[in-house]
Order: structure tokens, then sequence, then C-alpha cells
């Protein structure tokens, strides 16, 4: 575990390697909570535009990015 | 197809699936064949690829690498990469798991392929190299006249076909396939274990 001078340092690396693979990781974690929070959304009756609308995209590209994958908790269908 | 194949060999059937799962990879390729073979340590396969210094952890990376991760649960190099970013991927994860329960963060199994009269036909996760590879090993087993399918003539079908990510796993850790050939016969004949 880095210290936290060290850290602050790191995240203004201009190491690209750094940089990139943080961004990788958050892409990561982002499609993950994505999925949750959709999940969640569906569950609670919210219909794709709605998630869509929340989400500033096309229903259409929520749709297909969502629809018919497993639930990460818990089912709906669709 | 699998009447003829031992219990080791059909292990290595189940955990090639088993680690096309892992990897959330939708189909069980060459590559997941390979690394089921390496699972179990005491099969013949297993020896002969350790024998000629092919090492589990190294080949796994390398077939992740080709094959490409999936999507992946996050691991400790994702943790480290967001808290170079400032973020703390352990507060995250309870936060989320808080609301929605353990593991919510993990990805889901992949979907179990339902057809339309509702039966799981499994053998379409097999991509069309892996089954090759398969009848390839009943193949090598008759050709050398022996009445069953071992973790051996898996491991030989893999290498006759060549051209799967298994191969180019290999190829690429800087084995011969042709000399992994010559080892595995060799061992047979040298029958150093029983049926494998």
């Amino acid at each position: 575990m880095s210290s936290a001078t060290e850290l602050a340092a790191a995240a203004g690396s201009t190491d690209p390697r750094v940089g990139l693979r943080a961004v990788l990781a958050l892409r990561r974690l982002l499609d993950r909570l994505e999925r949750v929070q959709v999940d969640n959304a569906r569950r609670q009756g919210w219909s794709w535009q709605e998630i869509a609308d929340a989400l500033e995209v096309s229903k259409q590209g929520v749709h297909k990015k969502h629809a018919g994958r497993p639930a990460v908790n818990g089912t709906w269908e669709e | 197809m699998f009447e003829r194949f031992t219990q080791r060999a059909r292990a290595v059937v189940v955990h090639a699936r088993d680690e096309a799962d892992r990897l959330h990879h939708p189909r069980v390729g060459t590559e997941h064949l390979l690394l089921a073979l390496l699972h179990d340590g005491q099969s013949l396969a297993a020896t002969v690829l350790r024998d000629a210094g092919v090492r589990a952890d190294d080949l796994r990376a390398r077939i992740e690498q080709e094959a490409g991760p999936g999507s992946r649960a996050l691991d400790e190099a994702d943790a480290a990469a967001l808290r170079e970013i400032g973020i703390d991927l352990a507060a995250v994860v309870a936060r989320v798991e808080e609301s929605f329960g353990p593991g919510a963060l993990n990805d889901p199994p992949p979907a179990p392929r339902r057809w339309p009269w509702g039966r799981r036909y499994d053998g379409s996760r097999f991509s069309p190299r892996a089954k090759k590879v398969l009848e390839l090993a009943l193949r090598e087993a008759v050709r050398l006249r022996h009445n069953y399918v071992g973790t051996e003539h898996i491991l030989l079908g893999l290498l006759r076909e060549g051209n799967g990510l298994a191969a180019l796993a290999l190829t690429r850790a800087g084995l011969d396939l042709a000399d992994l050939r010559r080892r595995v016969l060799d061992a047979v004949r040298a029958g150093a274990r029983p049926a494998a």
C-alpha cells in the first residue's frame, strides 16, 4: 500500500501505463455499477425509456445492452 | 461419444467448461481444454506438459491475454489502478453490497442457453475446433489401439488440431508441437503410469 503522498503523485501521473490502467479499471467498475443500477431500476418498474433518459443515452442503446442478459440480483423478464 | 472417456478425461471436459465460465467466455475453446488438462496434475497429459516445461500459471496468463478476459470480475490490479486515481474500490463495493447484497458487483454467471423446446443443449458451448479436438482424441486412441480415451489422447488431439488458441499459446510459450507430440507418445509407450 502506498503512502498518501505517493498516491497523490500517482493520481496526476504522466505515465500513460498508470493512467490508462486506471481508465480500464474505472470502465470495468462503471460497467458493473451500470448493470446493478439498471437491474434495480427494472425491478422497481422503470421503463427502458426512463432508464435511458436518466443515463442520457438512447432507449435502443440501453435496451440492446441490458435486455436479455441475466439479472445481477433477482430477476426481471423482457 | 464420451462412453470411452476415462474418469480423468471426462473431468477435463467438465473443467474446460468451468474454465470458460471463469473467464466469462461464452464458448469452450481449445484453450479451455488445455487449461483443463493442467488442472489434474496427476494426469498423464499434465505430467508430459510439466516435464516439457509448461507452467500452468504462465500458460493461463498467455491464454487470458490472447483470448481477452471476457468481462471478468474486478481484481486486485483494478483495485490498485483505482487507488491511483483516488477511488477506494473496497469502499465502493461495500456501499453497493450494503444496498444490493453480497456479490452485487460480481459478474453474473453466463446464462444457460435455452432452446425453444426448453432443453439445454450444452454441447453447443464447445467451439467447432474444440469439438474437433475431442473427435481427434478418439481417433488418436483408436490409432494407438487403446480402448479408452484418456487425457493423453485429448492432448494429442489438441496438438494434432494445431490451429486453436491452445496451440498458439503453447507455441508462444516456446514449445514445439511436434516435440510435445513425441513426448506424449513416449510417455504412453513407457507406460509410466496406468491409464490416465
